[in-house]
């Protein structure tokens, strides 16, 4: 009987790990549809059209056009990718930041470790979103300020998990072993203590993304972000609350969910590699 | 009820044991106090039928109202009355001033009062309640922006009901001056609770104001003209969208609205536009490319290359469609216009046709401006026929006006790109670059703000387009001290004929006021006087005649 079962269990074709690497491509053949289509979009596919102004979700519009009479699907489409090269780019540099501060307080210990925790506890120490609206007004507000905004502040979780993984095997004995063989901690940290950390970085990373496209489109949706003109999430979603409540719907409705949709699959490819990378639950 | 609950509150009291009677009758005079309330509430319901409830914009809640601190200065009846005011033709009346005179030399002005009237406190308005009002004003002219009395030398009663006014040197537009400032008394006035509780002599007094909420006034009984009909109203500060909800759901009486809301319906309510001398025109910046020294010394590059042409700007003027452009971004309400609306008396646009696209391609092309390479946009010396159009970003509208004008202009060849920024950043970007401005007062001293060529950089927002006409100058100046009302005038017609050839600013539309009005409600349309600049508040201006209809 137990045989049976054995060798049955090869045939289900959707076995966890094809269902968890299924959803996380699927997150990111979504994402890079979006950026791509997005960048190579024409501006007049979302240009100015005053003759369809106000038109509801039709075939010629599937989400429908707003007050002056832009296509709402092509324009949440350039505004999703422009969130999402924000994104990239931003936890990209959080990360890298993440990374390095991470391996410096966990290798060089002493003042260093202490200057980064207090960096890390003064960052989440402030609410994240006035930091985040500090700093873009600071940077001049627009595309330049939220980027900026959001790649500066999204490092102090990663820093924690990096410094936590890199403790744990600083007084290994291999580690050691390198440290006696003449071997620089920049060495060290580069040699043993990457490739150590690398599954919790990269899961980190994912699951910043997310973080990151919700805080550009909060900060633009708040007046700090991308100014009227470019088209963002945030922009189009605060443009559609001056016309709700005259029954447009179809101006939230929509780029809201294309926004959900994003930030969820990024989210489920997060958990999802969390659980293919973590040796524990990698194969169950 | 108020009785039942009584009753009620006794039987309890011999029956309950005495350790409990304290709580008991605490709790019974709370129920009673709440009955009491209650009512009183009923009682104002009752009389819901004399009082309104009215969103007009944000204008006036995060400053004072106190007139000496430049609350309220838009010239109309409301809480206060100044020496005179604007009626619906735009002319100068007595207020309350009977009449008033100006001497020979235009230095002085004597105004008489009306007598008998009184302060909402009961006191009598005199001369030296006029004259204390003046000189508070005048010591503490860094608080009031709204009214300057710089020109002011000397202000006395010469009797109980006669005040003059001697000016330092000649200022025609003072009229206007004494039609913004209200007259508080001199006995009661106190700086500190004027902010909120403001005694004066106008049709309404106020009841509570919570700034950023809500203005309750109440019909002033022993107004001199006679008290208003209605006998309270209650101003509401929200959002626009939120107003508009408010207004579907049957909570307000009158409500101001975005030109783009004017196409929805409201049951019980009708949509009201009402006139308005309030231009919005984009400022071109006239000169070259340079650079300036500023006030503390620092450098300040101007000029922009494109508009700095005058083909360009000419062909912008002529060239756009204005209806249009009216269409497309207001929903097709506001009126073309190229330049100050005519129920100014000291108006005088030079009118001429628009949207002549071969004659502005023409004149483009006969200045250099030829599209080389096939783009759509032309070039002249290697530049592009391009810039910026910078609008403020708490007003929507203004981007859509300047969205328009950028899609209607594609087909002259030029290329405008619209951003929407900050006012600090426009103060600055205003010297290289296109602006959307909002124009509209009785007072012509707006043409002396935006023409004289002194004003440039040194005054915030003076002058944006840097332009430059000593005749335009010198006219201004004769204007400013003209002896005469008339001969002001004349003065100030003839620099808008001055400057007309020189399209520093592409004027485009005189925009209306949106109003939805519940149907019960009688805003007395005659008595409405154009409104001047003001998000909406002006729809008050008559408030003293507004009739709720039986």
């Amino acid at each position: 009987m137990s045989r049976k079962s054995v060798s049955r269990k090869p045939e289900i074709f959707w076995n966890r790990r094809r269902k968890i690497l299924f959803t996380v491509g699927a997150a990111f053949v979504y994402l890079l549809a979006v950026l791509a289509a997005g960048m190579l979009m024409s501006p007049e596919r979302y240009g100015i059209n005053y003759s369809a102004k106000f038109t509801a979700p039709c075939l010629e519009h599937p989400f429908g056009t707003d007050y002056m009479g832009r296509d709402m699907f092509f324009r949440s489409i350039k505004g999703l990718s422009n969130s999402i090269a924000v994104g990239a780019l931003a936890s990209a540099v959080s990360s890298l930041i993440a990374l390095a501060l991470g391996l410096t307080a966990a290798l060089k210990g002493g003042i260093a470790d202490r200057f980064v925790n207090w960096c890390v506890d003064l960052c989440m120490g402030i609410p994240h979103l006035i930091l985040l609206i500090l700093i873009s007004f600071m940077m001049g507000r627009g595309g330049r300020g939220v980027t900026a905004a959001v790649a500066l502040t999204h490092w102090p979780e990663l820093t924690r998990l990096v410094r936590a993984e890199a403790l744990q095997i600083r007084s290994a004995r291999y580690v050691q072993a390198s440290y006696r063989m003449g071997k620089t901690w920049f060495q060290v940290a580069k040699e043993h203590m990457v490739p150590q950390v690398l599954p919790v970085y990269l899961i980190g990373v994912v699951l910043l993304f997310p973080h990151a496209i919700m805080h550009e489109a909060a900060v633009t949706f708040l007046g700090f972000g991308f100014p009227a003109e470019i088209p963002a999430i945030g922009v189009i979603l605060s443009e559609s609350m001056d016309y709700i409540t005259t029954g447009k719907w179809w101006m939230a409705v929509f780029p809201g969910l294309m926004l959900l949709a994003a930030v969820m699959l990024f989210d489920a490819a997060g958990e999802n590699l969390k659980r293919l990378l973590n040796p524990n639950s990698g194969n169950e | 009820m108020k009785r039942s609950c009584g009753v009620f509150c006794v039987i309890n009291f011999w029956m309950k044991k005495a350790c409990i009677l304290c709580c008991l009758a605490l709790i019974s005079a709370g129920m009673l106090a709440g009955c009491n309330g209650k009512g009183k509430e009923k009682e104002k319901e009752k009389d819901s039928a004399d009082s309104i409830v009215c969103y007009v914009g944000h204008g006036f809640w995060d400053s004072s109202l106190d007139p000496v601190k430049g609350g309220f200065a838009y010239g109309y009846d409301f809480i206060y009355n100044a020496l005179v005011r604007v009626n619906a033709q735009s002319e100068y009346e007595g207020d309350l001033a009977e009449s008033w005179e100006i001497s020979e030399d235009a230095l002085t002005y004597t105004y008489k009062l009306k007598q008998g009237i009184h302060f909402q406190d009961g006191s009598g308005l005199t001369a030296e309640d006029v004259v204390f009002t003046y000189e508070t004003v005048m010591a503490n002219q860094g608080q009031n922006e709204k009214v300057d009395l710089s020109q002011v030398a000397q202000v006395e009663a010469l009797d109980e009901y006669t005040v003059q006014f001697t000016l330092k040197e000649h200022f025609s537009p003072f009229l206007d001056s004494t039609a913004q400032l209200g007259i508080v008394p001199s006995d009661g006035y106190d700086s500190d609770s004027y902010d909120r509780t403001p005694v004066g002599t106008g049709p309404f007094r106020v009841v509570q104001y919570d700034m950023d909420q809500q203005l309750i006034v109440e019909a002033n009984e022993d107004y001199f003209e006679g008290a208003p009909q209605i006998q309270r109203v209650t101003f509401v500060d929200m959002d626009n969208e939120a107003a508009f909800s408010n207004a579907r759901s049957g909570q307000l009486d009158v409500v101001m609205v975005q030109p783009s809301y004017v196409a929805e319906t409201i049951e019980g309510m009708h949509a009201e536009r009402l006139e308005t001398m309030d231009v919005r025109n984009i400022s071109l910046p006239c000169r070259e490319p340079e650079m300036l020294t500023g006030a503390d010394g620092e450098e300040i590059a101007v000029g922009n290359p494109v508009t700095s042409d005058l083909s360009v700007r000419k062909a912008l003027s002529i060239g756009v469609n204005r209806q249009e452009v009216i269409d497309n971004a207001f929903n097709g309400v506001g009126r073309p216009a190229k330049g100050w609306t005519d129920n100014l008396i000291w108006g005088n646009t030079k009118e001429y046709e628009d949207s002549k696209t071969e004659e502005a391609r023409q004149i483009l092309e006969e200045s250099g401006w030829i599209d080389t390479d096939g783009d759509g946009i032309r070039e002249k010396d290697g530049i592009p026929c391009a810039f910026e159009i910078y609008t403020p970003s708490d007003e929507p509208d203004r981007y859509l006006l300047a969205a328009a004008v950028a899609e209607d202009v594609q087909k002259l060849g030029i290329s405008i790109e619209v951003k929407q920024t900050t006012w600090d950043e426009i103060a600055v970007k205003s010297y290289t670059q296109g602006v959307v401005w909002g124009f509209g007062q009785y007072s012509p001293m707006v043409i002396d703000n935006q023409f004289r060529s002194e004003h440039f950089i040194t005054q915030t927002y003076g002058n944006p387009s840097g332009y430059q006409n000593e005749t335009a100058d010198r006219l201004i100046e004769e204007a400013i001290a003209a002896n005469s009302q008339a001969e002001a005038v004349a003065a100030w017609k003839e620099v808008q004929n001055v400057y007309a050839g020189d399209y520093p600013y592409l004027y485009l539309v005189n925009i209306e006021h949106c109003y939805f009005v519940s149907d019960r409600l009688d805003i007395s349309a005659d008595t409405q006087i154009p409104h001047p600049h003001g998000h909406g508040i002006p729809i008050i201006c008559n408030l003293k005649d507004w009739k709720i209809k039986e």
